[in-house]
């Protein structure tokens, strides 16, 4: 399966983005790729914070992928709807 | 030759109808392009619209209109004015005629259709007024731009616009097509000439007149003046058809139609209108808030209008009292960045003067909106204008066709809603635009938002460049930039300076 659009909802940004992802990459390097097209453009950096990757859902609260799962061990789908947020170190 | 008064034959002559002998009604009057609602013949016959005219007194009016439109524009053709306008100003413009133009036109072509399948003698009547007023609206808002043209090839997008894919113009004209071009006349007339023109465009043609004005654009203040004149008598064709519907058991398809009309022209409205009041109009001839002007002129006017008809107020109000405050602010930071992407040149108009005159009216502008402007900003101050041009695109509503955006910084509001349909994942920007595809999901489920289109291969391959061309940007005109080559950051230059 090659790339795919997903739509980031990256923490403080006006604007959800399509991002591509592909199956074999990890959390960490999709939360990089849309941290990309946020911090710097839309968003102000957080240096020290550690980005995490859940489900979009009603109440923000769903639990993170873990950092290392792949994009295609998640399951995520053409226009999956992901939260990309900041987290303290000690948190991730 | 003495005239008769046209209080002694005017009802007669307007009410005027016929029983067809070689067809039957149904055949002349087909359902689907005239009444669906399988309202009596005799009920169509009481339709009553409150502003009468007859077609001499019409001809007469718009003869003045016109040479009054016509004798302004050639007596300050010679005038500086476009050489010395702010570009805000000039975005107003170009905005204004690329979305408006040929819409009059469509609109005309709407009016036309009531004309010949309205099911009631009075409104076929009426609507042939329309159809003239919004063929003059056409021909003025094509013409009055073209002399701009040698300065300015953005002005082409008047002429243009409608025949591009451009982004914006697809979200015109799917809620153009969804509301006037693909509907019967007693539908269309309740969602354009009620919901539409009563509700939105009439009054704010009356605040546009008063900016151009301020602006020192008589030309532009006399044109609209001239549109605006007509839109508050052909607008008065939806009242009456609304009677008729409630009066008729048909309450429910006619609150249907005027929720669905005001929700899908006020997400573009709020674009078109609330950018420039409160963004490219400069701060000096800015004469109120678009969130004053709506309150003032809509909210309380339109509301009450809807309850004075016997429907009820649109279950969404509240949400739209928040979009007030939210969605234009959102659409000035999305269409600003990909300014590349659209036919005007949006100054980006965030200057400390400008922030605090959008905190005075907006509470809360800056600790929401103001995050996003203060990365652009330190850009700008940077020399990173590169960082200014996003890489990728926004998700677009499958609904309006508008970027999905929402308060940014801590408030975080950014948020698709989806629904499957079909096996196809579809995303809105909100709930009532959601809810709009719920009413009539095979009406809708075909379309494809620029977005969709990247990923189903009609744009292939889907780079930049190719995107931009797909939308007429580099065909018909160069794209946007800043409109005050970002001079609106010296402001903060200079605070940094002191």
């Amino acid at each position: 399966m090659s790339a795919f659009p997903i739509l980031s909802r990256f923490q403080f940004d006006c604007h959800v983005k399509v991002v591509e992802a592909e199956p074999a990459q990890d959390m960490d390097a999709l939360a990089a790729a849309c941290a990309y097209h946020s911090i710097g453009l839309h968003v102000a950096d957080q240096p020290g914070k550690i980005l995490r990757i859940r489900p979009t859902t009603d109440g923000d609260d769903a639990e993170p992928w873990p950092r290392n799962m792949t994009v295609g061990e998640a399951g995520l789908k053409h226009y999956e709807c992901i939260d990309i947020y900041f987290t303290d170190p000690g948190a991730a | 030759m003495a005239l008769l008064d046209r209080s002694d034959w005017y009802d007669i002559a307007r009410d005027t109808n016929w029983s067809p002998g070689f067809v039957s009604r149904d055949d002349m009057f087909p359902a689907e392009l005239s009444d669906p609602y399988g309202i009596p013949e005799a009920e169509w016959e009481t339709f009553d619209e409150p502003y009468k005219v007859s077609y001499r007194e019409y001809v007469k009016v718009q003869r003045e209109k016109d040479s009054s439109a016509y004798s302004v524009k050639a007596a300050l053709s010679r005038s500086k004015f476009h050489d010395e306008a702010d570009e805000g100003w000039a975005a107003v413009l170009k905005l204004h005629y690329g979305a408006v133009a040929l819409t009059e036109y469509q609109a005309s072509q709407f009016q036309a259709r009531m004309v010949r399948f309205g099911p009631s003698p009075s409104m076929r009547n009426m609507a042939t007024y329309g159809m003239l007023d919004e063929l003059r609206h056409a021909q003025l808002q094509l013409f009055f731009p073209h002399e701009l043209l040698p300065r300015d090839r953005q002005y082409d997008w008047a002429h243009e616009a409608a025949h591009t894919k451009n982004w914006a113009i697809l979200g015109g004209r799917h809620a153009m097509d969804d509301i006037m071009m693909c509907r019967d006349a007693v539908t269309g007339a309740v969602m354009v000439s009620f919901a539409f023109e009563t509700g939105l465009t009439n009054l704010q043609m009356v605040g546009l007149s008063t900016d151009a004005a301020n602006m020192g654009d008589f030309t532009f203040a006399n044109l609209i003046t001239s549109i605006q004149s007509d839109e508050a008598r052909h607008a008065q064709l939806g009242s009456p058809a609304i009677e008729i519907m409630i009066k008729n058991g048909k309450k429910k398809e006619a609150q249907l139609a005027v929720d669905v009309a005001f929700w899908r022209m006020w997400r573009l409205f709020a674009i078109t209108v609330g950018i420039p009041m409160d963004y490219y109009i400069p701060l000096e001839q800015r004469h109120m808030s678009f969130k004053e002007f709506m309150h003032e002129w809509i909210i309380r006017q339109y509301d009450r209008q809807v309850r004075d008809l016997g429907l009820e107020t649109p279950w969404y109000w509240d949400l739209l009292k928040d979009d007030i405050e939210n969605h234009h602010h959102c659409q000035q930071g999305g269409i600003w960045s990909w300014r590349p992407t659209v036919w005007w040149n949006p100054p980006g108009a965030v200057g400390p003067r400008e922030r605090e005159w959008l905190e005075e009216k907006y509470p809360g502008w800056n600790d929401s909106f103001g995050t996003y402007w203060d990365v652009i900003t330190d850009n700008l101050l940077n020399d990173r204008e590169e960082k200014t041009h996003p890489e990728c695109i926004p998700i677009i509503c499958n609904m309006c066709q508008i970027p999905i955006s929402n308060r940014p910084g801590p408030a975080w509001k950014a948020r698709v809603l989806q629904l499957e349909h079909d096996g196809r994942r579809y995303n809105f920007c909100t709930e009532p635009c959601r809810w709009i595809f719920t009413t009539d999901p095979e009406r809708y489920k075909h379309h494809e938002s620029i977005v969709d289109r990247m990923y189903s291969g009609e744009i292939d391959p889907p780079t930049l460049d190719n995107v931009l061309t797909y939308m007429g940007i580099g065909v018909v005109s160069e794209g946007g930039r800043d409109g005050h080559d970002y001079s609106w950051v010296d402001g903060f230059r200079n605070q940094a300076a002191e």
